[in-house]
């Protein structure tokens, strides 16, 4: 739910200019389709206006003066009329249609563009959903008011003015009666529309208020169930959903009064234009024929349309501008990490690496809490370092740092003899193979899948890491073996799964450093096994940093540390540690248990029993 | 009144009937509103018709032959006067809609909220939350869409066509007949032209979801994508789908394009015949040059019925769809919690369990010749691995399953006579890791205690559940929320509110699971602490994993494929050599001894 309300923050504008001039700016490269449009809609506006001048004809020359050939050509020119008009509404429909997509194409891949240039620190401080809703629904909203709001307002202002005109032309005297009526229409309507939408917009909160109870009680529906809190709980509901029935109803009736009160407002301009043409008619002032009267009536009932679309684009634009605002900031958002101007490609990063004096804090920590405080530390090329320690430590920084996701707030991380902001970030993150404790996979096959780690590997090396992994075997029982789907962020495969298979994209990737971080999550033995096979191979070649859980890679490991509170508690080998008896003695024996119990399984009644590592 | 009128609404009467007998059902109790609404539509458009009724006696009787018996302030006046009905009127429709549209649906919500919770156990466990969540919401809205939109726009719709053609037709016959020669056109094109964009549509927004799931996925996925800098890449496919989606967007506008001069033109079409076969009539006296023009403003009024018609066929079916929908999940029964006919004020806690099975619906047994009893206070400890039963033996307690054969006794009174509601009063569960509420940690603690706790005691509980300490850490002690930003809760803690929770509902049974082991060491000793507390004078069932947690059990019952394969005490189960418990603890031992060996041999 936290999400929700990272999402309904409004941005408070009033009326920011420099917004809507850059959101004009989006139209630029349009501005053909632009023109089409305005000379289509403005078509289309004079010649709604021009049937209710040809109605006019066809009355007073027609039908009054008796002329039957008056209406023949009165109506052909109708004819004429309408299919231009069928052409220009295609026009416009079609071109605009085009321009809405193609902004909203350009404004999503800007955004996407954006976005991966941001570093970690932006993804850790911004919810998904919050990013996912400015690039989806913010863009749309922004791409709405670019095409139909503005044509709405040209059509809408172009039409009143038209017909204001063309009444000019027909009686003077009442169509001054008819332009007092207009700017109050418009203001009533724009203030009934803005009411309308706030509304609305507690309707909005009050529906998520809803789905997150349904939510809340279906996830926990045995604790319902055991503690016999139905009765509680749907009175709970309850409350929401009348606060729902009340909103909404509310609502309703508001959107349910807006037609007929601006109706009845301009209902009043109805009647004095019959008072008036009737006075003028009887007192043959101004030359008022029965067809003009017609056409007066037309244009004053005809007038309430414009005023609507009008008023519904006004009231919306406040939030379209928030929306675009939104967007511009994330736009506007600066990555943290970028390559400094002078830096280059080392062309290997199989070096000896330093921490000197690091430490760091996280941007969201308004306290700055170092996570790691003078963190001291040199790598050999090719060691095997595992990190243990409590959650919280400072180990998932530490290989954060490692990888240049963060980059020290204090201190210098050297790659060889030199700092390595002086290399790119892409010459340090092309060389690094990462294998996180929740395998993240991409939707697509698993040939795909392992792709990702080198994308020019042939069919036959993606085999060959897979085998490496040890993924081939289970890959090949799969009915559609390697172009089996694994589902969205790869749901349909295990755990153990998509572990194998993320080490499988590292193998291809041939990495200089190797980052993983050793899920605690149990997989079946033989899984265990294949996904120990598959890391030696890595350790083996690369300079690699274990976030270690299992005791082979901890025991196994050129050095460990013990990274608590930010620092380096203990470090040493195996032997070391353990004769030590201190931190890591205690947290080495309870992971030996735990392993232990976990491998030998003493449900699984087997007569062989299989051997401790 | 109302509210047993509301205990009468039951809405599994609707499944297998008739949609439009179900969906008037559903709004069961606002009918009269409805109709109200249609009754104030009708009146409403008649005021709007009347209007151009009124122009043709102005321009007949007033201008054109000076016998109108009302002056020119009455005729403008009439004017004002019938807008201000057809305001009222609209307000009237618009307000009954809209109570009945929120009212069924508000009585939907809580129907289907309270349907859900009373679904037995089986039914959560075998759907999916997102599809139930997906249904109790936006199909209910649809539903909501059809009462507040479709429906009635329906109603006005053939209201609309109806007052209007009558208008025309009281007019003049022949004038009303030519005006709807494209009717037929007109709605077979729209309703062909709104089923095709709907598919478009769809396909629109499957575009849509797609280009959701990659940005989602690159996201959440940052940091492999950092890792491997595969930013281009990811550049290039979430483009692929950009431009998917753009060309859906494409087809689709290029549809809305195309339809709508299409239908002006017919429309436009049938106008241009009405007015020059209008205009004739007035040139030769069949019509008045009055009604010729209230005939010219009528005709769109009829005109509109006869495009909108096409769109609404197209909508309303697609309420139907999520009627069916949900009804899905009305059709499931709700277990009976007041089923049973003993209800005794206190139980001791005495339960005995002879040859009991337990079956699921489709005949695969789970559990099957279970016979053991526990007396009042005692530990009983469930031993076995994953799928052997243990979990849905504890689950027959609270009759979240019923068992299928043989009979279990609570105080030597079959289980099956205790109505759930009282059952579930006497039973506390305690999880592994217990699911929360997102409210206050006090709200937590307080939930389902059903009765008044005061400050005090809560903070008893709260103590004896060792969690006392950890909540006044909280920026907020008890008022915290759970979840709010910064405040996460371990496990442990977790677990440890609950304990509180179970400590203040005081109920004479105990469910604990404790099979998966906790890594946190520091807080080990804590819940074990905790757990002692709460244990005292309950009979308790324990389902482990480990031995060391359950050597103290009154009675350990191994299970193994569906069956207790051993039951006794530690050091008796210790006697039997070829049982499975020996194996479990000699395993155990043999750990410890590996542990010390491997110790050494690093000294």
């Amino acid at each position: 739910m936290s999400v929700n309300y990272f999402e309904e923050e409004e941005f408070s504008t009033e009326f920011n200019g420099k917004t809507i001039l850059r959101l004009l700016k989006q139209l630029k490269p349009h501005w053909l389709y632009m023109a089409g449009v305005g000379v289509s809609i403005a078509a289309v506006a004079l010649a709604d206006n021009v049937f209710t001048l040809l109605n006019k004809q066809l009355i007073d020359n027609g039908i009054i003066a008796g002329n039957p050939e008056v209406i023949k050509s009165v109506l052909l020119k109708y004819g004429g009329l309408t299919i231009m008009q069928a052409f220009m509404v295609f026009g416009f429909i079609y071109l605009l249609g085009l321009v809405g997509e193609k902004v909203q194409y350009s404004l999503r891949q800007h955004l996407f563009n954006h976005l991966q240039r941001l570093s970690l620190s932006y993804y850790s401080v911004t919810p998904v959903g919050w990013i996912i809703s400015r690039v989806t629904s913010d863009v749309g909203r922004v791409s709405d008011l670019l095409t139909w709001g503005i044509l709405d307002t040209t059509w809408g202002i172009l039409n009143i003015s038209i017909a204001l005109v063309f009444m000019m032309t027909i009686n003077w005297r009442m169509a001054l009666i008819v332009l007092l009526f207009v700017p109050v229409l418009v203001f009533v309507a724009v203030k009934f529309r803005s009411k309308i939408l706030a509304q609305y917009r507690e309707v909005r909160k009050q529906n998520s208020k809803i789905t997150g109870q349904y939510n809340e009680m279906i996830t926990g529906v045995r604790v319902i169930k055991s503690l016999g809190r139905e009765k509680q709980s749907l009175d709970e509901f309850k409350v929401e959903t009348s606060a729902m029935y009340r909103a909404s109803v509310r609502a309703a009736i508001l959107s349910a009064l807006f037609l007929p009160s601006i109706q009845f407002l301009s209902s009043f301009a109805l009647a004095a234009v019959i008072y008036f043409a009737g006075w003028q008619f009887d007192n043959n002032i101004g030359g008022l024929t029965i067809g003009g009267i017609q056409a007066f009536v037309s244009y004053v009932t005809f007038m309430l349309w414009p005023i609507f679309d009008m008023a519904r684009i006004f009231a919306e634009m406040q939030m379209a501008v928030a929306s675009a605002e939104r967007i511009f900031s994330l736009i506007d958002s600066v990555p943290t990490i970028t390559n400094a101007d002078n830096a280059t490609d080392p062309g290997s990063i199989a070096q000896d690496i330093t921490f000197e004096n690091v430490t760091f804090w996280y941007d969201d920590d308004a306290e700055k809490t170092p996570v790691l405080k003078d963190f001291n530390l040199t790598v050999r090329k090719g060691e095997t370092i595992a990190l243990v320690g409590p959650t919280g430590g400072g180990k998932t920084t530490t290989v954060n740092l490692l990888a240049r996701f963060y980059e020290p707030k204090q201190g210098t991380i050297k790659i060889g003899d030199r700092d390595y902001r002086d290399y790119t970030l892409h010459s340090i993150h092309s060389r690094l193979g990462v294998v996180l404790q929740t395998p993240h996979l991409f939707s697509g096959s698993v040939r795909e899948n392992i792709r990702y780690g080198r994308l020019d590997a042939t069919n036959e090396e993606i085999e060959e890491a897979a085998k490496l992994a040890g993924a081939h075997e289970f890959i090949m029982k799969m009915p559609k073996q390697y172009e089996e789907e694994v589902g969205e962020s790869g749901n349909l495969l295990s755990v153990g799964q998509k572990q194998l298979i993320s080490l499988a994209r590292a193998i291809l990737a041939d990495p200089e450093i190797f980052i993983m971080d050793e899920a605690t999550s149990s997989v079946d033995t033989l899984t265990e096994a294949l996904i120990q096979k598959a890391m030696d191979r890595l350790l083996e070649k690369c300079t690699s940093f274990v976030i270690a859980h299992r005791l082979s890679t901890i025991k196994n490991a050129d050095r460990i540390l013990v990274i608590e509170e930010g620092q380096i508690k203990e470090m040493g080998t195996h032997a070391e540690l353990i004769k030590r008896g201190g931190k890591y003695f205690q947290l080495y024996t309870k992971q030996f248990r735990h392993q232990m119990e976990a491998a030998l399984d003493p449900y699984a009644r087997a007569e062989t029993l299989p051997v401790a590592d | 009144m109302k509210v047993s009128k509301e205990k009468e609404f039951n809405l599994q009467n609707i499944v297998g009937a008739r949609k439009i007998r179900a969906l008037m059902y559903m709004m069961h109790g606002y009918e009269l509103k409805y109709f109200l609404a249609a009754v104030a539509i009708a009146i409403s458009s008649m005021s709007r018709t009347a209007t151009y009724l009124i122009l043709q006696y102005f321009i007949d009787d007033y201008l054109t032959m000076h016998t109108a018996q009302f002056g020119l302030a009455w005729i403008a006046l009439s004017f004002v006067i019938l807008a201000l009905l057809t305001g009222v009127t609209s307000y009237v429709s618009g307000k009954f809609t809209a109570e009945t549209a929120e009212g069924t649906t508000r009585r939907l919500r809580d129907y289907l909220f309270d349907h859900l919770q009373h679904l037995p156990f089986m039914y959560h466990n075998q759907t999916d939350t997102g599809e139930m969540i997906q249904r109790s919401t936006s199909d209910v809205d649809t539903l909501r869409r059809f009462y507040a939109n479709n429906g009635i726009e329906l109603i006005r719709t053939v209201i609309l066509f109806a007052v209007n053609f009558g208008a025309i037709a009281s007019l003049n016959l022949r004038l009303a007949l030519i005006s709807i020669i494209v009717m037929p056109i007109i709605v077979a094109v729209s309703a062909v032209f709104f089923k095709r964009i709907g598919k478009a549509y769809e396909k629109y927004q499957e575009k849509e979801a797609a280009l959701s799931t990659t940005l989602q996925e690159n996201l959440s996925g940052v940091r492999v994508v950092k890792a491997f800098a595969r930013q281009q890449y990811e550049i290039e496919k979430f483009d692929a789908n950009n431009v998917e989606k753009y060309q859906s967007g494409r087809r689709l506008n290029l549809m809305h394009a195309m339809f709508w001069p299409m239908s002006d033109l017919i429309c436009g079409a049938q106008m241009l015949v009405g007015f020059l076969i209008g205009g004739t009539m007035a040139i030769n006296g069949t019509i008045t040059v009055g009604t010729y023009m209230a005939y010219a403003g009528l005709i769109g009024w009829i005109i509109w019925p006869m495009r909108n018609l096409g769109r609404l066929i197209v909508e309303v079916s697609r309420g139907f769809v999520s009627f069916d929908r949900v009804t899905e999940i009305i059709k499931n029964n709700r277990e009976p919690l007041d089923e049973g006919d003993y209800t005794p004020d206190k139980v001791e806690g005495k339960l005995v369990f002879n040859d009991v099975g337990f079956s699921y619906e489709d005949g695969v047994p789970v559990l099957e010749q279970i016979s053991f009893d526990v007396q009042p206070g005692q530990s009983v400890a469930l031993l076995g691995s994953t799928g052997s039963g243990k979990t849905t033996l504890v689950n027959l307690l609270p009759r979240f399953f019923e068992y299928t054969t043989g009979s279990i006794t609570l105080d030597g009174v079959e289980l099956k006579r205790y109505p759930r509601k009282i059952l579930r009063q006497h039973i506390g569960t305690v999880e592994q890791e217990p699911f929360l509420f997102s409210r206050t940690i006090r709200e937590n603690i307080l939930y389902g205690v059903g009765k008044h706790v005061s400050e005090e005691e809560m903070i008893e509980a709260a103590k004896a559940a060792a969690i006392h300490d950890v909540i006044l850490t909280f920026p907020n002690g008890y008022d915290t929320m759970v979840g709010e930003r910064g405040v996460t809760l371990s496990g442990g803690q977790k677990q440890r509110v609950a304990i509180a929770r179970t400590l203040l509902k005081n109920p004479k049974i105990l469910v604990m699971d404790d099979s998966t082991s906790s890594v946190d060491t520091e807080t080990e000793s804590q819940i074990r602490e905790a757990l002692d507390n709460l244990m005292e004078n309950r009979t308790t069932f324990i389902i482990a994993h480990r031995i060391q947690s359950i050597m103290n059990a009154d009675q350990i019952l191994v299970l193994d494929d569906k069956k207790i394969i051993q039951a006794g005490q530690h050091e008796q189960l210790l006697q039997e050599e070829e049982g499975m418990y020996r194996h479990i603890f000699d395993i155990q031992t043999r750990i410890e001894e590996e542990l010390k060996k491997e110790i050494e041999s690093v000294s």
